[in-house]
């Protein structure tokens, strides 16, 4: 890839654009299945605790 | 299809997959980014504006596919019935709201050195844009209405009449005059595209496609969480 050429600004801000709206969904969405996930454990155990 | 439709043996086969799809997805990228960035040749009118296309056109593949996935899954959930469908459909959108934005996004940031505009309302512009609407239309029913049921039976209408501009954003440039350019991959008569430039595009294409798929097994996985997490709180209502 040619660094010098014409209009290049806009093929790197296409790329930055990609990583960040795609890297930021990536990271939302484990985010949130880690906490759900974590979530659903503690009151499923709290639950067996109290109807055991 | 009945078969995965049981949640916890959808989960079971999700969570053993998930590995692999990550890592072909990572493999994709890096054979594609290659490929994109640096086997491929500048054009010889765009220069090194083509590369936008790396970026560009997968995303607007993925925003079109993903539509029609959310339609399958809403067809299929009002048909069938299956506990799984709704779901599918409902995790799908956010992924695909950030597909359409960037099909939209690059496509004005390409748009801009070729034609000497950021957008024109020209038919493939505008019906993207009815299509990003149709996202966020979806995605704020299922935010707007706290009956889980209740939002499914909307949104499925939604994702079925909505679907109607998914042909219409590819047949766009066939049928209207458009300044955005034809088809040149999925052809009737076949690519118009460059063996050197059409082999990393479509190896875009399957690294967005298996992102997609990732991304939206660990989005059902984080839905399901989230509905036995509601469960176990009606329960609790219940029983005081």
């Amino acid at each position: 890839m040619d660094f010098s050429a014409n209009h290049i600004g806009f093929v790197l801000a296409s790329y930055a654009i990609s990583v960040l709206m795609i890297g930021g969904l990536i990271i939302q969405v484990l985010r949130r299945d880690r906490k759900l996930r974590a979530e659903a454990t503690r009151l499923e155990a709290q639950r067996k605790a109290q109807h055991p | 299809m009945q078969y995965l439709a049981n949640p916890t043996r959808f989960l079971k086969i999700a969570n053993a997959v998930l590995p692999y799809v990550w890592a072909i997805t990572i493999g994709l990228f890096a054979i594609g980014l290659y490929g994109g960035l640096v086997t491929s040749p500048q054009d010889y009118q765009q220069g090194e504006t083509v590369r936008i296309m790396y970026v560009h056109v997968p995303a607007a593949w993925m925003a079109l596919f993903v539509y029609s996935v959310m339609a399958l899954a809403s067809a299929v959930a009002v048909i069938f019935r299956h506990p799984l469908a709704d779901v599918a459909a409902k995790t799908a959108a956010p992924i695909g709201a950030v597909f359409c934005f960037l099909a939209l996004a690059t496509g004005s940031l390409w748009g801009k050195p070729m034609w000497g505009a950021w957008w024109v309302w020209d038919a493939r512009l505008t019906s993207m844009f009815v299509l990003m609407l149709l996202y966020i239309g979806y995605m704020a029913i299922w935010a707007a209405i706290e009956d889980p049921h209740r939002a499914a039976m909307v949104a499925r209408v939604v994702a079925l009449v909505g679907f109607i501009n998914v042909p219409i954003v590819k047949f766009s440039v066939d049928w209207w005059n458009s300044l955005h350019q034809p088809a040149s991959v999925f052809r009737m008569d076949g690519p118009t595209i460059h063996g050197s430039m059409l082999w990393p595009l479509l190896v875009m294409g399957l690294a967005y496609s298996f992102l997609f798929l990732a991304l939206h097994l660990v989005s059902i996985r984080a839905e399901v969480a989230a509905r036995k997490i509601r469960q176990i709180h009606i329960a609790e209502i219940g029983e005081r």
